[in-house]
């Protein structure tokens, strides 16, 4: 990853990491605020239901105590017969639009009951228990009717003539009208459920329409509110469609719970409002991230393209090219670093200079050294028998002509041998460039090996063509490739002076070919490997240490490419490559 | 002295010419149409009985029917011309027309007649008709049929929804006829009853009521009331829903024991009762009829009709219950 690409993903994580956090902070301030703003809407809506139950109820008890002052109600009080107004309740509560209303005599027998009228004659012991009815207060209770059972808002007073007494126990059922009544703020809904039977009953949960749907979703919140008789919240449902409800216990004389108000309020804006701030950050987030990669492809440009000058100029530097510079246009840490790049390469320069001529002179002082050597050894025996010629001149005169057949030819034998020696390094100065034609390489080593054959068998080396028949004629000096294949087929006999298997080996790599010549001599150490290709290194007690590097001298001109694997005790492989 | 004579005649002459007044007054006129309302509808004319002295002229069945007079009558031609009589009204809505002087004579049920005012005339007949369970074919276990009995209470229901009209009944004949209704045990006993309905399955706890009279819908709550404190679970249904026990009413057409039990015994869906000869074999035809509890008998109730300002005469019915429309006249009032 480049640089740039390092600079440019900073910038993108930096402001998305920035909006994001902006966008958190947002989102759990509005959060906040909704929650607000829901438990104020929620004690609006607690308030007014306290004020409407509050009313009904004195609505009621006024009621109630409108027909308990009635004349009628004081009549049945005193008769003696009360079956006649079996159904008086009915015709009452019709009158005073009460849903409930029953006439109960002293002893608590029902005389008349509107919502029941079978009921007559029962007894309601709730009514003589209490002492004193007449300041009550309106109050919830669980009523029974014939087919159902309903929750209602009474109210009792008394009807007292002499030692008769009369009760009017008269009331409104708490159905979905009450809850009709209650103005509930868009997004707000108030329901109620009536604790009318023994578990939780979907039916008994209603909303204004009548029962809900999906009520079974409440009854936890339901029960939890049944089971502590305190206020509880809870949060239904997921995403848009989720809504927090505030259940409130409703209670009766007993205090016991027998219904529990709920006001549900929708997340709906709620989601909304993070949605549209995802969606906002999203865009911002968004925006920013490419506001960032211009802005930060503008400002990284200007900080790397000096540094990638640099690159490129150290990249040149490794090229060989070291006398490379670059401009250095600022002073800040970029241009301190231009700078010293620039006294680098300088330093670089001046130090292959000095390299140059240092190995310059040392290259004159090896080949002063092996001319030395060379010629040493010839000349010695030129000077030995030189002498001995003048000696065998001065004191066996008789003898000299037979020392002086021998000396000169051995002189002259000699002289050839400096002839050679020249020769050869006179070869090695003069490396001609290669001539470039197509070359059968298989057919080229199938006859250099031909030639070897006799000198192979008499040092008893077993000699191996694994030519490749894929392969491919190349462009090359066939002349020299022969010359190459013959030095390294010598060194390898050289290295096998007990015998061995040589085994030369061509392979078709890609468009080029590979040509390996592998012996099982003695093997080659890894510094040995090192120098193998440097002029005048021999490893051996004869030859100049040119093969070798006349060999890496004619692959360098084929574009080739020549290699070495060796391992000490069990032989070496030359390994080339041409294009 | 002649003048006093002359007062004192003037005096008698008005007293005499108000008593003829009142006389005329009071004295049967001939013509006029009875208007009669009744809330039974019965399916044929034949099942409807012919008033005494008049003959059917108009049938429209479920609607109306209209006797004329008939000048042949052997007791001779009956006072008024025609009556006619309006079919299937609710007893309530003959209350209604009653007091708005759109009928001259209704039937009464024990709520209207807590509501008449004061003055009416109102005939009762003797306790001629039968108010009693009846037991379909699904109710096959006699245990639930005999706790129900025990359940219902039939004190109340006879104190305040009957207004104690008739008399309470665990027997088929009313006492005016055999003389041994009281022997019929009428008495309720929940305990009983509860003991009864816990050794029953509580499948065969349920059970529908219908009232097959609409005006009875109390009553059959009532007992669905009584039967629930018996731990029986009972809904009152519409009639036409195949109720497992029906409340009934029966008219008893005769006075002669043994054959106000065959009529009651038909009407009920109740087997032939053998003939008796004496009021034991009556008895023992009763009692053989009420085993099994298939009908549980609850009143015997009075017909009972209420007239109009226009009625004059009287009564309406005899002690059966049967009309007596011949000796009735309508006095027309401007």
């Amino acid at each position: 990853m480049t640089f740039r690409t390092r600079l440019l993903l900073l910038f993108a994580v930096a402001v998305a990491a920035a909006v994001g956090m902006v966008e958190l902070i947002v989102s759990s301030r509005a959060r906040t605020a909704f929650e607000n703003m829901e438990a104020r809407r929620v004690n609006a809506i607690v308030a007014q239901f306290d004020k409407e139950f509050q009313r009904r109820g004195e609505e009621i008890v006024w009621t109630v105590e409108g027909i308990a002052e009635s004349p009628v109600a004081r009549e049945i009080a005193i008769t003696p017969d009360p079956s006649a107004y079996l159904s008086e309740a009915g015709t009452l509560a019709s009158t005073h639009r009460l849903d409930l209303l029953e006439l109960v005599a002293g002893d608590g027998a029902i005389v008349s009951s509107a919502q029941w009228q079978a009921r007559f004659g029962y007894k309601e012991d709730w009514l003589p228990a209490e002492s004193d009815w007449q300041a009550r207060p309106a109050f919830l209770k669980r009523e029974d009717l014939p087919d159902s059972v309903a929750l209602a808002m009474m109210a009792v007073r008394t009807v007292v003539a002499g030692d008769m007494k009369l009760y009017v126990a008269g009331g409104r059922i708490l159905d979905r009208e009450f809850i009709a009544s209650l103005v509930a703020p868009e997004g707000m809904r108030v329901l109620l459920y009536r604790n009318l039977a023994p578990a939780f009953s979907p039916s008994d949960l209603i909303d204004a329409q009548g029962p809900i749907a999906a009520a079974v979703l409440l009854r936890p919140l339901v029960e939890r509110v049944e089971k502590q008789a305190s206020e509880a919240v809870e949060t239904i449902g997921r995403g848009a469609s989720a809504e927090t409800f505030h259940a409130l216990p409703l209670k009766g004389s007993a205090n016991d719970v027998l219904g529990v108000l709920l006001v549900g309020n929708s997340r709906r804006d709620l989601v909304g409002l993070e949605r549209a701030m995802l969606r906002t950050a999203v865009i911002v987030t968004v925006t920013g991230i490419l506001m960032a990669i211009a802005l930060g492809w503008w400002a990284t440009a200007r900080v790397t393209r000096p540094v990638r000058r640099l690159a490129e100029s150290a990249g040149k530097v490794a090229a060989g090219n070291w006398g490379t510079t670059v401009a250095v246009s600022s002073k800040d840490e970029i241009g301190q670093l231009a700078g010293a790049f620039n006294r680098m390469t300088h330093e670089l320069v001046e130090q292959r200079e000095r390299l140059v001529q240092a190995e310059r002179v040392a290259a004159w002082r090896e080949l002063a050294r092996r001319l030395a050597h060379e010629l040493k050894n010839p000349l010695f025996p030129l000077q030995i028998t030189v002498e001995n010629m003048q000696r065998a001149r001065e004191h066996y005169p008789e003898q000299f002509d037979e020392v002086f057949r021998e000396g000169t030819s051995t002189l002259l034998a000699e002289l050839t041998n400096l002839k050679q020696i020249v020769g050869r390094f006179s070869d090695f100065a003069k490396m001609p460039a290669p001539e470039m034609q197509s070359v059968n390489l298989n057919a080229l080593v199938a006859e250099t090996m031909r030639l070897f054959e006799a000198q192979l068998a008499k040092a008893g080396i077993r000699a191996s063509a694994q030519l490749d028949p894929a392969l491919r004629p190349v462009q090359a000096d066939g002349e020299q490739l022969t010359r190459v294949l013959r030095n390294l087929i010598l060194n390898a006999v050289d290295a096998m002076p007990e015998g061995g298997t040589l085994t030369v080996r061509t392979v078709a790599a890609g468009s080029g070919a590979r040509l390996e010549v592998s012996d099982t001599g003695q093997g080659l150490t890894p510094e040995e490997c090192d120098r193998l290709f440097t002029p005048y290194y021999t490893t051996k007690t004869h030859g100049t240490g040119l093969g070798l590097a006349i060999v890496q001298s004619v692959v360098s001109d084929h574009k080739g490419r020549i290699s070495v694997e060796s391992e000490k005790g069990k032989g070496t492989t030359f390994r080339i490559d041409l294009g | 002295m002649w003048s006093r004579w002359s007062v004192e005649i003037k005096r008698l002459a008005i007293a005499l010419m108000l008593a003829a007044a009142c006389l005329a007054a009071t004295r049967p006129r001939y013509g006029g149409t009875l208007r009669v309302e009744i809330h039974e509808s019965p399916s044929s004319p034949e099942i409807f009985g012919v008033p005494k002295g008049f003959i059917l002229t108009t049938w429209e069945a479920g609607r109306r029917a209209i006797f004329t007079a008939d000048d042949n009558a052997p007791g001779g031609r009956p006072f008024l011309d025609n009556v006619e009589i309006q079919l299937g009204r609710a007893l309530r809505d003959q209350s209604v027309d009653l007091e708005l002087g759109k009928t001259d004579v209704v039937e009464l049920g024990a709520a209207e007649l807590r509501r008449q005012a004061p003055g009416r005339r109102v005939w009762p007949s003797s306790p001629v008709r039968l108010m009693a369970l009846v037991f379909g074919p699904r109710i096959g276990d006699a245990r639930v049929r005999e706790a129900l009995a025990l359940a219902v209470d039939r004190n109340a229901i006879h104190s305040v929804l009957l207004q104690k009209q008739g008399e309470i009944s665990g027997a088929l004949l009313p006492e005016w006829i055999t003389g041994y209704a009281f022997v019929f045990s009428a008495t309720a006993d929940l305990a009983k009853a509860q003991a009864l309905v816990a050794a029953i399955p509580p499948v065969d706890r349920s059970l529908t009521l219908a009232a097959d009279d609409p005006a009875n819908r109390g009553i059959a709550d009532r007992i669905q009331l009584n039967a629930r404190d018996a731990h029986l679970n009972v809904s009152v249904v519409p009639p036409t829903a195949n109720p497992d026990v029906r409340l009934v009413e029966t008219r008893i057409a005769f006075a002669d024991a043994a054959h106000a039990l065959a009529g009651v015994a038909i009407a009920l869906g109740l087997s032939d009762p053998p003939p008796a000869r004496n009021p034991q074999e009556q008895y023992q035809a009763e009692r053989a009829l009420l085993d099994g509890f298939r009908v549980i008998p609850l009143f015997h109730l009075p017909v009972v009709y209420g007239a109009g300002p226009r009625v004059q005469g009287g009564p309406v019915i005899t002690p059966l219950g049967e009309w007596r429309f011949d000796s009735l006249w309508v006095e027309e009032r401007p």
